[in-house]
């Protein structure tokens, strides 16, 4: 403590109470976390097998419906598992007011990003 | 060997990686950054002589904190780095402020940062040390004097967790009986003697000490949950329901490397957050 | 439990943390769980630009695939390959934890010299593969 008149730190933050919030996103980082195990080994070996394949090759192997809702499941498994880890790490490290900027600014980027990766998974899938 | 630990009072000997790649006074406020102190020769018939260093702090000069060096004759001293203590104190520098009580690792007074690590002085051996030993109150603190820091917000947490039987207002007529596998499941959690080793290593408690409770509070809330005879055990849950008290433990597991009394509070919070999960599929 | 303040109005000072605490196996791989999380994030970005280039036609994949085979571009990819590999370890030790396994520090220990060596050996096994075994 710094001195008689700073105030304990326990009376400035607990006047609030409990938020009783926490296990549902302990178990959907949990949960993103046992899908995306499968599924980035999937992805990690198609790339490996595609190292040196050419450009039809790789679209062909992206066309195969398979490949495709793969990929979607990844996408947003993904991104679900990295906005929670993202959200635990500001929120271990800022406790300014930016913190709340910062934690709406990832949230909104990270749905942004998957929305554009799947939009990019439809339009291999479905275009030229 | 020594790359598999095997029980908390293995001290960390490693040459490699004594500190964190950071700067020296990362992030440390004016008022904390320490200059050299002095330094404190052996008696002319001291017969072996060990280098201790000790974080000093005097809080009537309003000094920034310093590193002192203190010969210690092994030969006149008791095996353990509180005897060292006692030896400086009462043979070198009378004013050496640190806690102490029961010298045989019961009571908790005497934990503090020893060769960058928690532990109590008294349980461990002057041997177990680097040979330029390096003795520091314990971490993240509010230093009061010397080694002795300011553990009134880690009891305010304690205190928050309502560590005590909620049996229900009825008093029995006779004793609260509880079967051998019932008294069984408090093992491993009421011998905590509260000496903070364990808080005081976690780094998720120096990042956020006013919001996290913190491995000894939760360990302590566990010993309370997993009592058969505590009535409250929905209303503890709620109270530790909460993203920061509970949820800002990431099993790092500081926690169990540190604890003197080879306790686990690792374990103790994994199984509240199952408790917690249990609870809410 | 009075507090009695010192004599001196200077602040108490904060004993160290970070700046003096040794890091030990626990805190060094759950740092590094941390890190490799962070960096992942950061390659998520280049899978999405990824798959847009291979969305935009041959020339975007063209591009991608330059940027990917250049010197740096390797160099980031394996950094990603081990970062996946180690966090992806990691986090298959941080369930077993969670199911309530391997808090004994021997298991704790055990499991984390196990996870360093296995995220380099299979980084090495999977270029090796790419390499190597493909035609």
């Amino acid at each position: 403590m710094s001195g008689p008149s700073a105030p304990r730190p326990i009376d400035r933050t607990d006047t609030l109470g409990s938020a009783h919030t926490g296990v549902h996103d302990w178990w959907a980082e949990r949960l993103s976390a046992m899908a995306l195990a499968p599924l980035s080994l999937w992805f990690l070996a198609g790339i490996a097998l595609h190292a040196r394949s050419d450009y039809e090759a790789w679209l062909a192997w992206l066309r195969e419906p398979l490949s495709a809702v793969l990929m979607m499941l990844l996408l947003i498994s993904l991104f679900r598992h990295l906005e929670l880890g993202l959200r635990v790490v500001i929120e271990d490290y800022m406790h300014s007011a930016a913190k709340v900027t910062a934690l709406i600014a990832m949230r909104l980027f990270c749905f942004a990003l998957a929305v554009a990766g799947l939009a990019a998974t439809l339009r291999i899938l479905l275009g030229h | 060997m020594s790359m598999i630990v095997r029980s908390s009072n293995q001290a960390s000997r490693s040459r490699w990686l004594r500190r964190f790649p950071l700067p020296r006074n990362f992030g440390v406020g004016a008022e904390s950054r320490i200059v050299p102190g002095r330094h404190w020769p052996a008696p002319p018939d001291a017969r072996r002589v060990k280098t201790i260093q000790v974080y000093r702090y005097d809080p009537e000069s309003g000094a920034n904190p310093r590193l002192d060096s203190f010969e210690v004759d092994l030969e006149d001293c008791g095996p353990m780095v509180l005897d060292a203590l006692i030896w400086i104190k009462s043979k070198v520098d009378s004013t050496l402020a640190f806690r102490r009580s029961c010298r045989e690792g019961v009571c908790g007074s005497c934990a503090m940062n020893i060769d960058g690590t928690n532990w109590l002085a008294c349980t461990r051996y002057l041997a177990d040390t680097a040979p330029r030993a390096s003795v520091y109150p314990l971490a993240n603190l509010r230093v009061i004097k010397d080694l002795v820091p300011d553990q009134s917000h880690l009891f305010d947490q304690y205190r928050m967790i309502e560590p005590w039987l909620k049996a229900g207002s009825t008093v029995p007529q006779r004793e609260r009986r509880q079967s051998i596998e019932e008294r069984k499941r408090l093992d491993g959690y009421y011998e905590c003697i509260l000496c903070f080793c364990c808080t005081s290593g976690c780094p998720s408690h120096w990042w956020n000490a006013d919001r996290f409770l913190g491995p000894a509070v939760l360990l302590q809330a566990w010993r309370w949950l997993v009592d058969s005879r505590d009535k409250a055990r929905g209303e503890r849950l709620d109270q530790l329901h909460d993203p920061f008290r509970l949820y800002r433990c990431h099993t790092i597991l500081n926690c169990t490397r540190t604890c003197p009394k080879g306790l686990n509070p690792g374990r103790a919070i994994a199984q509240i957050k199952q408790l917690l999960f249990e609870r809410q599929p | 439990m009075s507090q009695h303040p010192p004599i001196s109005q200077a602040p108490r000072p904060l004993s160290p943390n970070i700046q003096h605490y040794r890091p030990q196996l626990t805190s060094v791989l759950s740092i590094l769980h941390r890190l490799t999380g962070v960096l992942l994030a950061a390659a998520a970005i280049g899978l999405v630009l990824g798959l847009w280039a291979v969305a935009s036609g041959p020339s975007g994949y063209t591009i991608a695939r330059a940027a990917c085979t250049s010197p740096p571009g390797l160099a980031l990819l394996a950094i990603a390959t081990w970062a996946f590999f180690m966090h992806l370890c990691g986090g298959i030790r941080h369930l077993l934890w969670d199911a309530g396994r391997g808090f004994e520090l021997a298991a704790i220990y055990q499991g984390g010299w196990t996870i360093v060596g296995a995220s380099v050996l299979l980084s090495a096994l999977l270029w090796l593969a790419a390499w190597r075994l493909v035609p």
